[in-house]
């Protein structure tokens, strides 16, 4: 029986090794003074982040990305919550086919759904290509998430004191800026902070679809396919504390389990 | 009166499933149809395309399902190892352990893709380790660009998306019930084919087929650690949109993959509805 337990310990050891190890070896190395992945990492140094903050190329991304994930996150925020609080009271009928169909820009290949967009766009509406472009593409693999973590948290505190704020004589509007909103409000901005996670870390439908410049993760693409530059390590860093920072900030204030 | 407020609260996000998805999906089938004279798209209606991808892309289409059916099947065996483990065995360390999972979920794509070419390369951290223990005398160069490590690096981003589904399937099996079977004189193993599994068929499902679609459909993986042996369909595709110039091609093609998945996960559906329970 002992030894069944300390099996499973492995498993589990195992498992996470296998998750995290890989990301904690690029955060480390970051901090190397040796140009490449590899031991002996030589000395501590942060010179990689200071030449990436002298690059102007890198405060381009980084403020294009900027813009594109706080867009993301709050027109996917207003799409998502309307749409939770239509379908959370719909009937199951109704609500399963539409719900399929918002969330199924999630199970395509994002590479398809890129180029989809880019045919849309520069032959069907002979528009071009650009910031709008990417921000309403990752709406549409972002809002999906938001919808289930907002109608997850209406779900969870039923329409009790609603109802009974609406009995005591709280117009519609009231009701839902003084009871519902203060309930929800943790959880929009739980889902708010994935959305912007997910737009931060989306390369493909970014890359197809933004013309012309780079966000954050366009710009590591260019630099992993040309060169082995070091500050690779400092800029993944960056782009890996932001989007899990996020997540771990969303899924205390959304209090998501499992 | 609510019917038709709500109706206007689910516009703005069928709006965006419209115009950016349903839309540009017609038009991707359409042009599939079309035809392509002197790097210019003509309206057409040509099988052409379609021709072009059953002859030169059918055996990677076959190859490609295949790469994302075991990367599928090997994230679904490992993941409900570990959701099992988190489950019934970690006790209070659970919690953690699925909060660790979840935050390596929503970001780091590229990231990861990285990290293991890091880790694969000739001069990376592997062939570093192994020739310092005396296993290897030279790097050998077939860790990377290979069939074995793009399964690898696609499990590891893929990976979390197994565990998540399967351990919330877990959730809703009862310790009771796995106690009960014990007592009637069923071994482990038993216990958990025959009690277990069977109640966690639609979690198993699910991510086997949220992982198979996401494995065939990438192409920055076999791009970057596939090397010219790990090659798969997405990247043809991506070559016709980005520098061949051909969308009819690339039309075909995506949606050549994206039917194959589909009858693959239809047959995956059978095959898990027709076991008994």
């Amino acid at each position: 029986m002992k030894g069944r337990d300390s099996a499973w310990l492995v498993v589990m050891a195992l498992c996470l090794l296998f998750m995290v190890g890989p990301l904690v070896l690029v955060v480390l190395f970051s901090f190397g003074a040796n140009t490449l992945i590899g031991f002996p990492m030589g000395g501590l140094t942060f010179s990689w982040y200071g030449k990436l903050v002298a690059d102007e190329a890198f405060r381009d991304a980084a403020r294009i990305s900027l813009v594109v994930a706080s867009s993301v996150a709050v027109l996917s925020t207003i799409t998502g919550t309307l749409a939770a609080f239509a379908l959370g009271r719909a009937q199951p009928k109704w609500a399963r086919p539409v719900l399929a169909t918002v969330s199924l820009p999630v199970l395509l290949p994002p590479l398809v759904v890129a180029i989809a967009i880019v045919v849309l766009v520069v032959r069907g509406l002979g528009l071009r290509l650009g910031l709008p472009v990417v921000i309403l593409g990752h709406v549409l693999v972002t809002q999906p998430f938001v919808i289930l973590i907002v109608m997850a948290r209406l779900a969870s505190f039923g329409t009790a004191s609603v109802e009974a704020a609406r009995d005591l004589g709280a117009t519609r509007w009231q009701a839902f800026r003084l009871v519902t909103l203060p309930q929800i409000s943790s959880a929009i901005i739980g889902a708010a902070l994935i959305s912007a996670a997910i737009s931060l870390d989306d390369f493909i439908i970014a890359s197809f679809t933004i013309g012309g410049g780079n966000t954050l993760s366009t710009f590591v693409w260019g630099k992993l396919r040309t060169t082995l530059d070091p500050s690779i390590n400092a800029i993944a860093t960056i782009l890996l504390l932001s989007t899990i920072g996020m997540s771990v900030l969303a899924l205390r204030l959304a209090r998501y389990r499992g | 009166m609510t019917v038709r407020r709500d109706a206007w609260f689910l516009a703005p996000a069928l709006a965006i499933v419209i115009v950016m998805l349903l839309a540009p999906m017609v038009l991707l089938l359409v042009i599939s149809f079309w035809s392509v004279r002197s790097f210019k798209l003509q309206p057409d209606f040509t099988f052409s395309a379609w021709e072009r991808f059953f002859v030169n892309y059918g055996g990677l289409t076959l190859y490609t399902l295949l790469i994302g059916i075991v990367t599928a099947v090997l994230c679904v065996a490992v993941g409900m190892a570990f959701a099992y483990a988190v489950r019934f065995k970690a006790g209070r360390y659970g919690d953690a352990l699925v909060m660790a999972t979840m935050i390596t979920l929503f970001g780091g794509y590229l990231v990861k893709i990285y990290a293991w070419k890091s880790i694969l390369g000739a001069d990376g951290l592997l062939n570093q380790a192994l020739m310092k223990l005396g296993i290897l005398d030279a790097p050998a160069p077939w860790l990377l660009y290979s069939r074995g490590a793009v399964i690898v690096t696609l499990m590891h981003f893929l990976l979390p998306f197994a565990i998540l589904p399967l351990y919330a399937a877990l959730r809703n099996v009862q310790v009771a019930t796995l106690e009960a079977a014990r007592d009637l004189g069923a071994t482990p193993t038993q216990t958990f084919w025959r009690v277990v599994v069977p109640q966690c068929r639609a979690g198993l499902f699910a991510a086997f087929a949220f992982i198979f679609l996401l494995a065939a459909g990438d192409y920055v993986t076999p791009l970057l650690i596939g090397g010219t042996s790990g090659s798969m369909l997405g990247q043809f595709i991506a070559l016709e949109f980005s520098t061949r110039f051909n969308w009819p091609a690339g039309a075909a093609m995506s949606f050549g993959l994206l039917s194959a998945s589909l009858l693959v996960l239809a047959a995956g559906f059978m095959i898990v509805r027709r076991r008994p329970a």
